[in-house]
């Protein structure tokens, strides 16, 4: 029992090891030269102005919420919009449901004035 | 497809859905409408539920079983919605802003509880789940003027969602090793491999956390404290009996691990839970806070049940169950009363409450005795189910942990006795109690002592019930 | 059905309490004088019950059955036999006493009598029933009414009355914890499922492995000890006793605590006879630690109800090792002596109670020469005194020899111990009785008005059970033994027919 677990534990040795061996080479080997480039972050957009940690508005996460549902909704429709043929009538009545449960949501966002921007 | 085996669901997921359709069309003023139709379809609900029983099947390819015991764990959770929406309606009522919400999360987290209860497998338990727990996290961050409840709510979300992570994880695991994700077709086996272990051991944790067993409850006293009271009183009852409802279902109702690898951890969670969850309730100043270690402890005593593992236990389980949402229910919806008129929740304030209203003064005693575990109240019949189902194994020592325990607790509840029936009030002004709350201390009262003296009336069905989980 | 007055006797004081709810709480006549009433009956209809039992028939009689948890097997059986019909009588000659010994409470008057008529009518239950469960059920029925009635009405004089009340209940309570196990134990050890029970009878026909038995007993005999205040287990008894108003002490060290004698010997005894053998010898043992410890704790006391606490602890020493001894003999004796010692005790701390509402002390050094002032409290006093130090001629004298000459036969030197105890007792009570009643008369109580009217009725029913049960002991005795023959003799056969089997038994 206690060797099978042994290899578990070179596993994780040699997992280990193997990230650190790379940052020691790249160490060893680059050239440093700190220019003021180098300290922004990479490939994130643009340069920020000012304090980063700023809030976000609340209505721009509702705002995306309301969209990753109706997003994943397709995700649902397409297949059943492919097969719909061989489906029948049962899981036209079940999207049905399905969308008008959404819907339900979507009257609820409205009404509690989610697509208002203030 | 039986449909019939999903009406109690489709109708709460309907109820939810008018709920929400209701609060929309009717404008922000007609808020007590919403709280007695809130009432109305949740006894409708429990009505359907009565129509259930006996039907024992399973359907949807073995994805959903309604036992008996189903049945009977989704009465318990409706009917602690019911009791909270009585004793709650007025408190809720108090919040600024728009509290239409609150009813419609209520139903929603009730139709996860009953799925859970329901489950036949890993998937359906864990969407259950989540919709039960999502739902918890809106409702524990209600009260928004509160900073208390804000905080409450982002620690629930936190590690809730941690504690689902450690459940999806070992549950890969199970069916990883297992094959399947149904409970039915998980085969037995007796000598487990690591990776089904380890699954269990996450499973245990995942569960843990939502049973506020200790050394996964750390989450609990904080919660309970800052959450908007009924939201407490539903989490610390119906969750915690749903958290049981799927555990059992996950642990008795097959997984491949063989017994003898899960039942040593269950036996020391459920020891160290009694223990500790009593223990620290001791020196607790706060009524919230010293009934959240009380449930904790109470969880300890639950999980005996489970660690019996026969229809006996399980029999204890579903009792208790019941008997300790009606008792809790009882107890918290006397701390809302007393919190809507003093503003307070430590537990000085129940000062010279029986002068200042009998009936809660009464109610809360016997609520508390029956935590205890004190005969004639029912809470006494339900520990003696769970120990002597452990005791008729030969094995003694959990029973005997649990029955000192509960005599050392009556030390805590005994205190909040006390203070309620020694000391003078500080301001001798009777507090009112509205109708809806009288309903629901009455009832929980009646209840308490009625099944302490003749517990018949309820361990007839839970027995039947327990026995149907175990397809007898 | 037939008409049992056992069972009325038991729901006088339960109706009464009813009745008491709806009465307003102003009403302070009305409502002592239904107590009262209602305890007047239980009474009457015990004593009745006491001496309408057929004594050729013997058994248990004026049974009632009724089937209760069908699948669990518990029964409301209720049924009084020669060994609890004593114990009933003495739980209503108390439980009356002790209502008029309250009859000057005027703070939650209401509160105060409806507790007071719970706590006596749980007690009675424990003593009739005939079911296990039932039994556990009245049992705990007690504790709570005596810790609300300690914390509010009790007195603080060297402990708070919140002490002593949380301490007796967390004592209790613990030693109940163990006795549920150990009943729990037996009940699911007796028979299969589906045939289980909790009837005393069938669970005595039931045969135990002889580890089980002592495992058992052991449990039990904790439980039962603890509230008997066995040594060690005795410390919550004489701080409860001084925190408590006058009535639950009359109730706890008159009655309560017999229910550990009647229960271990019911119980413990009857059904768990290797058990009993196994442990007997270590009870007797921690009995003379009872005598002689408390007897010498009591010389030392200055507080008078810490005096007849701690005298209380010591004669449950006596109760103990008669148990103990395991024969005919000091079975009646320790039987007969709960009795005597009931009304004794209950006697005495009803004088305590009038002379601290008279004199606000109960410190002995500021008391002196009461004799002058109360005679008539210090009649009793003195009657309860001369009975605890065992006088011939009153209550105790013929239980406590009964009990010297059974545990001489089994446990000889134990035994000569325990008999020495008799001079302990009897320095600490002629100390407390010369320093509180006797002496100058001082003129500070020349004020203190002697009891009278209904506040006369403790004296009186008390004082008159002391002597004419000493005048006529065989009133008494005959009642024990028809009850404790039969037990004994079952046991003794089982044990010997076990011995014979087995052959472990030392």
């Amino acid at each position: 029992m206690l060797k099978e677990y042994f290899g578990v534990l070179l596993f994780a040795g040699v997992a280990a090891i193997i990230p650190l061996a790379v940052f020691a080479v790249s160490y060893l080997l680059s050239t440093k030269k700190d220019t003021p480039e180098k300290g922004l972050a990479y490939e994130c957009g643009m340069d920020t102005r000012g304090e980063t940690w700023v809030q976000f508005k609340s209505g721009y996460f509702l705002y995306a919420l309301i969209f990753v549902v109706f997003d994943v909704e397709t995700v649902f429709l397409y297949p059943w919009a492919v097969k719909f043929g061989q489906l029948g009538l049962f899981a036209f009545v079940e999207m049905l449901i399905f969308i008008a449960i959404l819907l339900i949501g979507y009257w609820y966002a409205w009404k509690e004035q989610v697509f208002r921007w203030k | 497809m039986n449909f019939n085996l999903l009406s109690t669901e489709i109708a709460t997921a309907l109820f939810g859905s008018v709920l929400l359709i209701l609060s929309l069309v009717t404008g922000k003023d007609a808020r007590r409408g919403l709280g007695h139709a809130t009432l109305a379809g949740l006894l409708v609900l429990l009505l359907i539920t009565f129509t259930q029983y006996g039907i024992n099947s399973g359907g949807f390819s073995g994805t959903w079983i309604l036992d008996d015991y189903a049945v009977f764990m989704k009465q318990v959770f409706i009917i602690a919605a019911i009791l909270v929406v009585f004793a709650g309606k007025s408190y809720v009522e108090d919040f600024t802003g728009n509290c239409n919400e609150f009813y419609v999360l209520m139903v929603f987290a009730l139709l996860g509880m009953m799925g859970m209860a329901s489950a036949g497998d890993l998937i359906t338990l864990y969407v259950s789940l989540e919709t039960m727990t999502i739902s918890f996290y809106i409702l524990v961050a209600y009260n928004l003027t509160s900073g208390k409840s804000a905080e409450a709510g982002l620690k629930y979300l936190i590690l809730g969602a941690l504690s689902s992570a450690v459940i999806l994880y070992g549950m890969s695991l199970v069916y990883g090793a297992a094959g399947t994700t149904l409970f039915a077709k998980m085969p037995p086996v007796s000598v487990a491999s690591p990776v089904l272990l380890l699954g269990a051991v996450m499973l245990v944790a995942g569960f843990g956390f939502k049973i506020a067993a200790v050394p996964f409850h750390m989450w609990s006293p904080d919660i309970y404290e800052g959450a908007p009271t009924p939201v407490t009183a539903f989490l610390a009852v119906a969750s915690k009996a749903a958290g049981f409802a799927a555990m059992l279902r996950v642990f008795l109702g097959g997984t491949p691990v063989a017994p003898d690898n899960w039942l040593g951890i269950i036996a020391v969670l459920a020891a160290i839970t009694m223990i500790i969850g009593n223990l620290v309730a001791i020196p607790q100043t706060g009524i919230k806070r010293m009934l959240a270690y009380s449930s904790i402890a109470q969880a300890g005593y639950i999980l005996v049940g489970l660690m019996a593992a026969d229809p006996a236990g399980v029999n204890g389980v579903l009792f208790y169950s019941m008997i300790y949402a009606v008792a809790n229910v009882g107890a918290f919806a006397v701390v809302i009363a007393v919190e809507r008129a003093t503003g307070s929740d430590e537990i000085a304030v129940f000062g010279g409450l029986w002068q200042r209203q009998p009936l809660l003064a009464s109610v809360m005693t016997v609520c508390l005795l029956s935590l205890a575990g004190i005969p004639p109240m029912a809470g006494f019949v339900g520990k003696f189910l769970l120990f002597s189902a452990i005791m008729d194994q030969g094995i003694y020592w959990p029973a005997f942990i649990g029955f000192v325990m509960s005599m050392i607790s009556v030390y805590y509840y005994l205190r909040v006795a006390l203070v309620i029936w020694r000391d003078e009030p500080k301001d001798p002004a009777p507090i009112a109690v509205e109708s809806g709350m009288r309903l629901a201390v009455m009832a929980a009262l009646a209840v308490t002592v009625v099944l302490g003296v003749y517990p018949a009336v309820l361990s007839d069905l839970s027995l039947a019930a327990a026995k149907s989980f175990f397809g007898m | 059905m037939n008409f049992s007055p056992i069972a009325i006797a038991l729901l006088a004081p339960i109706v009464g309490a009813m009745l008491l709810i709806f009465i307003p709480k102003d009403e302070r006549r009305l409502i002592r004088w239904i107590a009262a009433f209602s305890m007047g009956i239980a009474l009457l209809l015990s004593l009745a019950a006491y001496f309408m039992y057929d004594f050729v028939k013997g058994g248990f009689q004026y049974t009632i059955s009724i089937p209760w948890v069908k699948e669990l097997g518990i029964t409301l059986a209720l049924g009084a036999d020669g060994l609890s019909l004593p114990m009933l009588l003495l739980t209503n000659l108390i439980g009356f006493s002790a209502i008029f010994a309250s009859w000057n409470i005027d703070k939650r008057t209401k509160e105060f009598f409806i507790l007071l008529l719970l706590l006596i009518a749980g007690v009675m239950g424990t003593f009739v029933s005939l079911d296990l469960f039932v039994f556990f059920l009245f049992y705990e029925v007690v504790v709570i009414p005596i810790y609300i009635m300690v914390i509010i009405w009790g007195s603080s004089k060297r402990v708070t009355k919140e002490y002593a009340g949380m301490k007796l209940t967390i004592y209790l309570l613990i030693g109940s914890a163990f006795l549920l196990v150990g009943l729990v134990a037996l009940y699911l050890n007796a028979y299969p499922a589906g045939q289980r029970t909790f009837l005393m009878s069938a669970l005595a026909q039931a045969s135990f492995s002889e580890s089980f038995q002592i495992y058992c007993f052991a449990l039990l005999a904790f439980g039962f000890g603890s509230l008997l205040s066995m040594f060690p287990f005795h410390s919550w008894s004489p701080d409860g006793y001084a925190g408590a108003p006058t009535a639950v002490s009359m109730i706890h060290a008159g009655v309560l605590k017999k229910i550990g004698g009647y229960g271990l010997l019911r119980i413990g005894v009857l059904t768990l006879p290797l058990g009993a053998k196994f442990w007997a010898p270590v009870i007797a043992l921690l009995a003379v630690g009872n005598v002689a410890y408390a007897g010498f704790i009591a010389l030392a006391q200055k507080d008078l109800k810490y005096v007849v606490g701690y005298s209380s602890v010591s004669h449950m020493g006596y109760v103990l090792i008669g148990l103990a001894a395991m024969n005919v003999i000091g079975v009646n004796g320790a039987v007969a002596n709960m009795f005597a010692h009931g009304v004794m005790s209950a006697l005495f701390f009803a004088m305590i109670g009038w002379v601290y509402e008279r004199t606000h002390t109960r410190w002995i050094p500021d008391l002196g020469g009461l004799g002058h002032q109360m005679p008539r409290v210090a009649t009793g006093m003195l009657l309860a005194g001369m009975a605890g130090l065992g006088l011939p001629g009153l209550v105790s004298f013929v239980p406590e020899f009964t009990i010297f000459i059974g545990s001489f036969a089994a446990y000889p030197v134990l035994a000569v111990l325990a008999i020495a105890g008799v001079v302990i007792t009897a320095l600490y009570t002629l100390r407390v009785l010369a320093n509180v009643l006797f002496g100058p008369r001082r003129a500070e109580f020349d004020d203190l008005q002697d009891i009278k009217g209904p506040e006369m009725v403790p004296l009186v029913v008390l004082g008159a059970v002391l002597i004419l049960a000493g005048m006529f002991p065989w009133y008494l005795m005959d009642m024990v033994n028809a009850g404790v023959q039969p037990i004994v003799d079952t046991v003794l056969a089982k044990v010997s027919q076990m011995t014979a089997l087995g052959g472990g038994v030392k």
